[in-house]
């Protein structure tokens, strides 16, 4: 089809054309031409297919806000192609359609099909008999939705955020909103405007993003704007909404034929693209803006054979009649007009949604049939048409005698008449029971004529119907883009590389990532056992404790007793809650008076310094609290040779005297300062060593070449089960206390006053419901954990942590079973897949009980 | 939930800076029975109004602080530093 | 009592945390070497030619100086001092954009303590050069945020 006469606000360029593909073959386009407009042009009149009953659908709004032209558009689906730029080499497919555009198979539902899907049809249907779910499922699967997503695609789009502080952001660069900006602008505030369509406007002191939408108002002046592939989180002192208002399709029979049209949307094909959307017009609206349509209609050479308006004419039936779905007459009040174009309209709907979501009430104007927004909540204001201000409207009446309320969901009157008879009287079930307003414009086209056909229905006013909530987004959004770059923030040890090069499988352990062995954790246990091994502690989390205060301070906070511990000692502690549950645990050493060294779990070391924080804000004590988790990296070398190998490394004295068991020292190891921590979390002869962490590889270097074998997680995990040491939070859970856990002596109930004592002073008078022991398995099974231990047929227990030990040859692990059971040798039986396995309970570690080792 | 939060130390931010530590509760004095301490460990007021609770600036300045905050519209009234602890 | 040698960086070979995450890397200089003292309960008065301060709370101050400064600044500052120069990781980068697809901080409030690429980070701002210092166990994290932001400013 040709152009019409160039027109003095076209956004074409005619000197510049492009080629992309409908359909598998190409269509011509001028740059700034829509997709749409460009399909147009090349003759295309129907654009999709309905949800429900397919009906062929056209050109409506040309402005993003009805669902009538989506299309797929580079296999992205649901593209509204009235407000997409052409470009060149796009591939362009209508969608929702079973066979073509032209003959979808699927229209048999609107020809045939109507009496069998009326409103909610599928809460009645499709439910017996029952062995056809299946089927009935991949049915509506088929046919249900719009564009079809690519289930085998990848995220190729890149999307961003961004971050921006102003004082005031504006909604719509419309007339009022540019005047908005200006005005702020020149009253030296920061503003930001942002308009949906792309924006040609000058900008005059402020920033303008276009093409963009606000999709909420959220607290705090928190407005979350999509440009693209871009989300700009704005947060602004102010936020001015200036979105005007929605023009309404009226509701009568044959209201969805191609050719039907919003004014608007005529408007733009004529003034954007230089296109005549029709031969022959009747036009109906009902305020001044609309109504003017009629003259562009006619400047274009189109036909106007009626122009009607509403204010004083209101017609009471219309009825528009077409064949294969295309327009070619409209009755009014039984006038006959032959046309292929019917300009429709009602009283434009200011688009509140953005100021409802912000707060702002809403109410019916029944001088103006339209709802508007009040009560503007602080920081919040409204300018232009979307405040009410619509120049001189009246009502019209809620429907002309039947057709589609909601063309997005092929909603009808009649299916919002049987919605009421059948009881869902509210608005926001009937919304939920019909649909209406649910579909891809959201209501903007819609959520009005509902709620006024409702009232009429009901014989109601449209206040006492209301509206329903509004609600983020507000235009439809990618979930990429509110996912934005997929970022988890990892904590990696200074000897992260060193695991990676030596072969480690790395895993996650809460934020942190560890090396869970190097290959083979069997040789790493035998390594740690029979000679030497070193792993990474490095996540351990390390608390500096220091000041006047600080014995009085950990004795508040442990059940332990930490203020008779030595200066060059260290300690086991358990720390607990109010309620005597265990939190965390991990080791205390002395390194002077008034100076105390903590360490807690790896995944516990944030919310333990937390909790040190929170209590001393309470107490108020002369304690410092230091989070030295990151400054300080510690391996461990534990081993038969761990004695010889550090003596290698410094010329401190290492010696069984010098150094015993549990003794806290400072030492220079490798020419780096360390402060040496003689534990025994594997059972063997054992040295943690502490030091600053950008010295780790030199160290961890050292070591292994004096001969100590890296071991990772999993070999720790197996030495520590044989020594039946716990783990907090794989063998104690939210409910586990330190007397059930079996480590009764942690408790020194003779001190005034520590966190947990009344729970566990509880806890002791009350006596057990189930107890922490070791097991060892009677046959070569490894029960998984979690496993259900069951005695005399009762569920009675469960796993908590077991493994193979290849030195004790056999299965090993700990479990929670109750008090009676928790006897040397009794016998329990635990469910392995679907079989019951024999085991015996052991008390005492199962490796070196007397601890002779580690104290050696 | 994107209210801004004001840290008496650094002004006013995103609340996804903080972590939220409950309503503040008063600990028992004396030696609570079973009942007493349940209270204490397990029922919070959970009003539907202004509510004084614990605030930790994890991202910030890793303050621990007291807010008093409207829980029906998250305005926070009036943020407070625990009373400065005893130092030598 | 302590002097609590171990846990600062001393003579030995020493790694930064961000020596190998950025290799390759444009446009991030590496500041985690800095000397970084934390000063608790007391002004650190003046500081010498070379150092800085990032105030973190009324009561706590972050004094930045150059490495080789460090010893000799610990020994004078008053109040309680704690070497953080280990616990810290530091990046220098340049440009508004950046750190407006890093944070939402207001930038023009800086000095600041808040979140940056998903971390606790301590920022300051030298027209458009940031720094921004946070624990350095993040430091792979962080610079691999910062590398793909730049790529996609790019």
């Amino acid at each position: 089809m040709t152009r019409l006469d160039p027109q003095p606000r076209e956004r074409i360029d005619r000197s510049a054309e492009l080629t992309f593909s409908y359909r598998g073959k190409p269509v011509t386009a001028f740059d700034g031409d829509t997709i749409g407009s460009a399909l147009y042009a090349s003759g295309v009149r129907v654009f999709s297919r309905s949800f429900k009953y397919h009906r062929r659908r056209g050109l409506l709004c040309c402005s993003g806000a009805c669902p009538n032209c989506m299309m797929t558009v580079d296999g992205v689906p649901n593209v509204r192609v009235c407000a997409e730029p052409a470009s060149a080499g796009a591939v362009v497919h209508p969608q929702n359609v079973l066979g073509s555009i032209d003959r979808d198979l699927l229209s048999i539902v609107d020809r045939i099909g109507r009496p069998f899907t009326p409103v909610g049809f599928y809460y009645r249907t499709m439910i017996r008999p029952r062995r056809l779910w299946p089927t009935y499922e991949r049915f509506l699967r088929n046919v249900a939705g719009l564009g079809r997503i690519d289930r085998h695609g990848v995220r190729t789009t890149r999307y961003d955020t961004e971050h921006r502080r102003v004082d005031v952001l504006v909604v719509g660069g419309g007339a009022s909103g540019l005047r908005a900006a200006r005005e702020a602008a020149a009253g030296g505030e920061r503003v930001l405007l942002a308009d949906e369509n792309p924006c040609a406007a000058p900008a005059d002191g402020f920033d303008v993003v276009a093409p963009a939408r606000a999709l909420g108002i959220y607290e705090g002046g928190l407005v979350p704007v999509a440009a693209g592939t871009l989300l700009l989180r704005v947060r602004a002192r102010r936020i001015v909404i200036a979105t005007g208002a929605v023009e309404q399709p009226l509701v009568f029979p044959g209201n969805d034929l191609v050719g039907v049209m919003l004014p608007d949307g005529a408007r733009r094909l004529v003034e954007d693209f230089a296109l005549a959307p029709g031969d022959r017009a009747v036009v109906l609206a009902a305020d001044d803006r609309a109504l003017a349509v009629a003259d562009v209609l006619r400047r274009a050479g189109v036909d106007v054979v009626a122009s009607i308006d509403l204010r004083t004419d209101e017609p009471a039936k219309i009825e528009a009649a077409g064949r294969r779905g295309r327009l070619h007459g409209v009755t009014i009040d039984g006038a006959h007009h032959d046309c292929d174009l019917l300009v429709a309209a009602g009283t434009p709907q200011p688009a509140y949604s953005l100021l409802a979501q912000a707060g702002a009430r809403v109410e019916y104007d029944t001088s103006r049939g339209v709802f508007c927004p009040t009560d503007l909540p602080p920081g919040i204001e409204a300018a232009g048409r979307v405040t009410g201000a619509l120049g001189e409207v009246a009502p019209t009446r809620a429907s002309h005698g039947g057709g589609f309320v909601c063309i997005c969901e092929d909603v009808a009157t009649k299916d919002l008449e049987r919605a009421l008879a059948e009881g869902f009287d509210s608005i926001e079930l009937a919304k939920r029971y019909t649909t209406v307003t649910m579909g891809p414009c959201q209501g903007r086209l819609c959520h009005l004529s509902s709620i006024r056909l409702y009232a009429r229905l009901q014989g109601a006013a449209e206040a006492a119907i209301g509206t329903t909530t509004a609600r983020p987004p507000w235009a439809p959004v990618e979930l990429g883009l509110l996912a934005g770059r997929s970022h988890e923030p990892a904590k990696r040890t200074a000897l992260h590389a060193r695991h990676e090069q030596a072969g480690a499988e790395i895993v996650w352990t809460g934020a942190w990532k560890r090396a869970h062995s190097y290959g083979d954790a069997a040789a790493e246990v035998r390594a740690v056992h029979e000679a030497a091994g070193v792993i990474d502690v490095s996540t351990l989390g390390k608390l500096l404790v220091t000041g006047p205060d600080a014995a009085a301070f950990l004795e508040r906070l442990y059940p332990n007793r930490f203020a008779d511990l030595k200066p060059g000692r260290v300690r086991y502690g358990v720390l607990s809650t109010d309620a005597g549950r265990i939190m965390d645990d991990g080791t205390v050493a002395r390194l002077g008076e008034e100076q105390y060294y903590v360490t807690t779990t790896s995944t516990g070391s944030d919310s333990v310094h937390g909790w040190f924080e929170w209590w001393n804000a309470s107490w108020g004590m002369d304690v410092e609290i230091v989070n030295l988790t990151g400054a300080v990296a510690a391996v461990n070398v534990a081993g038969p040779n761990a004695r010889d190998l550090l003596a290698q490394a410094t010329s401190a004295d290492v010696s069984r005297e010098a150094l015993p068991y549990l003794a806290a020292r400072e030492a220079t190891v490798a020419d780096v300062p360390c402060l040496i921590l003689r534990i025994g979390f594997v059972g063997e002869l054992g040295y943690e060593l502490h030091f600053a962490s950008p010295h780790a590889e030199h160290l961890w270097d050292t070591l292994v070449g004096l001969g100590a074998t890296p071991f990772g997680l999993e070999a720790q995990r197996i030495l520590r089960l044989e020594k039946q040491h716990i783990i907090v939070g794989q063998d104690t859970d939210s409910e586990s206390n330190v007397l059930d856990a079996q480590m009764p002596w942690i408790v020194k109930f003779d001190k005034d006053d520590f966190v947990g004592k009344w729970a566990l002073e509880h806890a002791r008078a009350r006596g057990p419901r189930e107890l922490l022991v070791g097991f060892e398995m009677l046959d070569g099974v490894v029960p998984p954990e979690g496993s259900q231990v069951v005695r005399e047929g009762r569920p009675g227990g469960r796993v908590t942590s077991a493994r193979w030990s290849e030195r004790l040859e056999r299965g090993i692990g700990l479990a929670w079973v109750p008090p009676e059971h928790a006897r040397e040798d009794a016998e329990l039986e635990i469910r392995v897949d679907g079989r019951l396995e024999h085991a015996r309970v052991r008390l005492q570690p199962f490796y070196d009980p007397d601890g002779s080792q580690l104290r050696t | 939930m994107s209210f801004l939060l004001p840290c008496p130390h650094c002004g006013p931010r995103d609340v996804n800076e903080f972590d939220y530590a409950g309503e503040v509760t008063t600990r028992p004095t004396g030696t609570p029975d079973v009942r007493e301490l349940a209270g204490y460990v397990y029922f919070r007021r959970n009003v539907a109004g202004v509510q004084r609770e614990w605030w930790h600036h994890r991202f910030g300045c890793d303050a621990w602080f007291l807010a008093e905050r409207d829980t029906r519209t998250n305005e926070v009234l009036c943020t407070e530093v625990p009373a400065a602890r005893a130092r030598s | 009592m302590s002097e609590l040698a171990f846990i600062s960086p001393g003579a030995a070979p020493l790694v930064s945390p961000l020596a190998r995450t950025l290799a390759g890397a444009a446009g991030i200089g590496d500041l985690s070497l800095l000397g970084k003292l934390e000063v608790r309960n007391a002004d650190p008065g003046v500081l010498p030619d070379g150092a800085s301060l990032i105030r973190i709370s009324p009561e706590r101050v972050l004094v930045l100086c150059p490495e080789g400064e460090r010893a000799a600044l610990k020994d004078v500052l008053p109040g309680f001092v704690v070497d953080l120069t280990a616990a810290l990781a530091g990046i220098r980068v340049e440009g508004e954009p950046l750190l407006r697809r890093l944070t939402d901080l207001d930038l023009d409030r800086l000095p600041a303590a808040g979140k940056v690429a998903g971390v606790p980070a301590l920022v300051t701002r030298d027209g458009e050069r940031f720094d921004i210092f946070f624990a350095q166990e993040y430091g792979a994290s962080v610079v691999e945020l910062v590398r793909d932001v730049q790529e996609g400013l790019a």
